[in-house]
């Protein structure tokens, strides 16, 4: 019943997801065509003729509002997002031949990142009030405090440029050729390293911090106390009692943490020129093309809605308490 | 412990204090205006002590007429989301009907992930100092609705409420006189919260080019130095990338100990009996 | 034979608004298989006297004194050697069982951790014996409760499971507190009737503000008051003969005596009355008893008081 109820709330969302999308460009002051064909903005690409011709198709801006919605919205189950003017394709074309790379980006990073956050956010709240902790605290709310994209940059100039032990753009060496699955399996990796670092350091100081104040709660607990009254180790204890209670919360996090490494990614990746969505985005920004553009925000709006969805139906599962509702 | 608290507050509020007065005296202490043009891409040197970017302009100067344009957004921003945001938390926390309406849309708009709507929304407007705020304040708000309303609901419970109510105290009286104190320091968080946000997210939109590009902010300046070719070619990175960036975190920073400091105040749960001993 | 012989006991907690003391000087000891009441109202330091024998306080605490058992000075051993006494030789049962069993953890589980710590079970053996124990606190159908989760249990059920938790490793004493608080009564006088049955052979410091579970479980009783021990005598003596005014108070305010409440309220453990402690209450404070403070004497044969009146 409960699963049931949540899903239709998430189907709701999404709906509304859409419809945003599709009054959003019919809704901004001046239609974004005219911005498009403006002297006075500064876009690098030409838009010619064809192109406008396209546009004016896409967004069927002649055909009455009803009309256009269920275009859309048949459009979009069917899988067309529109055409990329700036790439001349199919909008999911260009977007699914760039997500393999965003994935395997996210995808790291969120796991590093979240058994990172736990791992140090448990050891503060242990720790509460001495040094180790304090320490840590100041470490991680100061390193919070830097923009992905800064983040990002630091790390291109000191480990790509000063030091020169990473690449500083791509996911592969360009023109590479490989003796070996490995070797290109190790490349792979080796131009993961930075923007996957930049992407968990500049996240960890939510998981961190939410990890710190759960544990904390629950070191507060009587259970603990009886637990220690049993003789137990205060090793035994952190993994058997507090730790199983303390992540609880943190699992409907990760849906959430999920929502900001891939918000993260478009920094990342345009800093380090990596080839996923986030550097589409960027491109896609640069070049004001529009139908792209509300393809990946309907794609990634989408994958994180999902994400959430996920996160709630696993707490439910996880939880004792919840599960004889 | 207390201690720490009290020294990260303090740093924190002296970094913020510092960047308020260079963002109110800014023409008084830039050397240039920043948007005077003068030999590019010059080395800092005693007359430009950041040096030029690409187009000339003393960067510097633009970094200290920057902190105006950061710190005006993030502030004004903030300070109508809490009034808005606390509004609708009260109302909603308190009439039932009305409250369960206001809570299905801070839902619906807490679950659409903020920043790929807000650069699909930027990158169809004029970009400019007050359209990004209106594109904040969409999304500004919502979070305080919903804690405020939480804790009115909380508050309601306690039978003081159903006291006053006895003894003839209007909803409004009671909202003003004791529920509106109880709610007040939660406010204060949220508002160090929300500017927090506002900062990173408006420099990430400049960053991303989407910023105003003649109220530059320290975001801008980034977008500009990071989109010239030759940035990483002879350390020009190092005069025009560091310090906006350096700018950003410091202010980022301030705001974060402050809101840390005050937080641990006022959060219940953090019971002074938990401890660990040593594993 | 003294099993627990407690002399001198102080813990001291270290405020914002100044040191609580607790525990002020406390002498006290329990024989093998005796049952020790310590009684007294909420907020007088019979729970902080429980933790502190287990040395359960937070690091911060000051303690002092001696606490003798079995020859050794449990204030003085490594933690490694009290966490071997902990659950096998000395077990608590903690308050409120509701915040006191892990709630993601199944109620087998946490009776069988302690089986297999202390008496080395394998996990099959310890989950059979952990049946045997729920099954001897009285709760139905055992074997398939002992996989379900705290939340699945009622309040009175809770109290047994905790007293399970208790007795699994068997040992000499056992630290009851407050172990009927909050149930009605029909469940209450159950739990006293299993308490008494598993007590048996072993000691029990029973602490508890309700004096009907202390007259029907213990053999002696303390009477505890602002961190001291103001009465220290036989059940029946206490019952019979209350010689502290605030023991008489105390049994006057019970529901079968007319419920007479004792005026006033118990002292903060920070800002201590001078003289005797319970001076601004009594009815019978003289001058003297502003002054001085009064010492614990026996005043019969294995009655002891603190009162310059008795």
């Amino acid at each position: 019943m409960h699963q049931i109820s949540k899903l239709t709330y998430y189907l709701v969302i999404l709906f509304i997801v859409l419809s945003i999308n599709f009054f959003l460009p019919r809704v901004m002051p001046g239609d974004p065509l005219s911005y498009l064909t403006d002297p006075g903005a500064d876009i690098p690409a030409r838009i010619t003729e064809e192109k406008m011709e396209i546009l004016l198709a896409y967004y069927g801006l002649d055909k009455p509002l009803s009309e256009q919605y269920i275009n859309y919205m048949v459009g979009i189950i069917r899988g067309d997002l529109g055409w990329s003017i700036y790439y001349n394709a199919p909008v999911l074309e260009v977007i699914l031949g760039r997500l393999k790379w965003t994935l395997l980006l996210v995808g790291t990073s969120t796991a590093i990142h979240v058994t990172l956050g736990i791992l140090i956010g448990a050891t503060s709240a242990w720790a509460r009030g001495r040094k180790k902790d304090m320490g840590l605290l100041i470490f991680i709310l100061s390193i919070s405090s830097f923009p992905s994209f800064f983040l990002g940059i630091l790390l291109v100039i000191f480990f790509g440029i000063k030091l020169d032990i990473f690449p500083i753009s791509g996911a592969q060496t360009a023109f590479a050729t490989y003796s070996s699955p490995f070797e290109e399996i190790f490349d792979i990796l080796h131009h993961l390293v930075l923007p996957a670092a930049t992407l968990v350091i500049s996240h960890i100081g939510g998981t961190y911090l939410l990890m710190r104040n759960s544990m904390l709660g629950v070191l507060g607990e009587d259970y603990i106390m009886t637990a220690r009254a049993k003789g137990l180790s205060e090793r035994y204890i952190l993994h058997r009692h507090a730790l199983a209670n303390a992540l609880l919360p943190i699992v409907t996090m990760t849906a959430m943490t999920v929502g900001f490494m891939v918000t993260g990614t478009i920094f990342v990746e345009t800093v380090f020129a990596y080839p996923g969505i986030g550097n589409l985005l960027y491109n896609t920004v640069l070049y004001r093309d529009y139908p792209l553009l509300q393809g990946i925000f309907l794609f990634i709006t989408v994958a994180i809605v999902g994400a959430n969805l996920i996160a709630d139906m696993l707490y439910i599962r996880l939880d004792p308490r919840v599960k004889h509702e | 412990m207390i201690e720490g608290r009290t020294i990260l507050g303090s740093i924190g509020l002296a970094i913020l204090v510092v960047f308020a007065i260079v963002a109110i005296l800014a023409p008084h202490i830039a050397p240039y205006d920043p948007h005077q043009m003068y030999r590019p891409l010059e080395h800092p040197s005693s007359r430009h002590l950041l040096g030029t970017d690409n187009i000339g302009n003393d960067i510097l100067s633009e970094l200290i007429y920057g902190t105006r344009v950061s710190l005006f957004i993030a502030f004004v921003v903030s300070v109508i989301s809490m009034i808005v945001g606390t509004s609708l938390g009260l109302i909603a926390g308190y009439f039932d009907k009305l409250g369960f309406l206001i809570m299905r849309v801070v839902d619906v708009f807490l679950t659409i992930p903020r920043l790929p709507l807000i650069i699909v929304i930027a990158s169809f407007i004029r970009p400019s100092v007050w359209n990004l705020i209106a594109i904040f304040l969409i999304f500004g708000w919502l979070m305080t609705a919903r804690i405020i309303r939480s804790e009115v609901l909380t508050l309601r419970r306690r039978y003081y409420i159903d006291a006053t109510k006895m003894i003839g105290g209007s909803d409004c009286y009671i909202l003003w006189r004791h529920i509106l104190p109880n709610v007040v320091p939660l406010v204060v968080v949220q508002f160090i919260m929300e500017a927090t946000h506002v900062i990173l997210a408006e420099s990430g939109l400049s960053f991303l080019g989407l910023g105003d590009p003649i109220a530059r902010s320290w975001g801008m300046v980034l977008h500009d130095a990071f989109e010239c070719p030759i940035i990483y070619v002879s350390d020009i990175w190092m005069w025009w990338m560091l310090p906006p960036g350096l700018c950003i975190v410091f202010t980022v920073l301030g705001l974060t100990f402050v809101g840390y400091a005050l937080e641990e105040t006022l959060d219940p749960k953090l019971k002074s009996q938990a401890y660990g001993r040593e594993l | 034979m003294n099993l627990l012989e407690i002399t001198d006991l102080k813990t001291y907690f270290p405020t914002q608004d100044g040191i609580v003391r607790a525990v002020d000087t406390i002498d006290l000891s329990i024989r093998e298989r005796e049952t020790l009441g310590l009684i007294g109202e909420t907020g007088c330091g019979k729970t902080v006297l429980g933790l502190t024998i287990l040395r359960l306080l937070h690091p911060t605490t000051t303690v002092e004194g001696t606490i003798i058992y079995r020859g050794s000075n449990l204030l003085k051993i490594t933690e490694a050697e009290m966490r071997r006494i902990r659950g096998e030789e000395i077990a608590m049962i903690l308050q409120n069982p509701t915040t006191s069993l892990n709630p993601v953890m199944r109620v087998g589980e946490q009776i069988a951790e302690a089986i297999r710590l202390h008496q080395g079970l394998s996990r099959k053996d310890a989950k059979e014996k952990a049946i045997e124990i729920l099954d001897s606190v009285r709760i139905p159908s055992p074997s398939g409760r002992v996989n379900e989760y705290p939340h699945e249990f009622s309040g009175g059920m809770k109290q047994r499971v905790m007293i399970a938790i208790g007795l699994a490793c068997d040992p000499a004493l056992i630290i009851a507190d407050e172990p009927t608080k909050g149930l009605d009564v029909t469940i209450k006088s159950q739990i006293v009737t299993l308490l008494e049955e598993v007590t048996e052979d072993t000691a029990m410091l029973l602490i508890t503000h309700d004096l009907g579970v202390a007259r029907a479980l213990c053999d002696r009783i303390a009477l505890m008051y602002a961190g001291e021990l103001v009465e220290y005598a036989t059940t029946r003596e206490i019952f019979e003969n209350p010689l502290h005014p605030y023991t008489r108070g105390f049994l006057g305010s019970l529901p079968s005596n007319g419920l007479v409440p004792i005026p006033g309220m118990s002292p903060s453990l920070i800002n201590l009355p001078d003289g005797c402690r319970f001076h601004p209450r009594c009815d019978h404070a003289k001058a003297i008893c502003q002054k001085k403070h009064p010492d614990m004497i026996e005043i019969e044969d294995g009655h002891f008081v603190r009162c310059f009146h008795a």
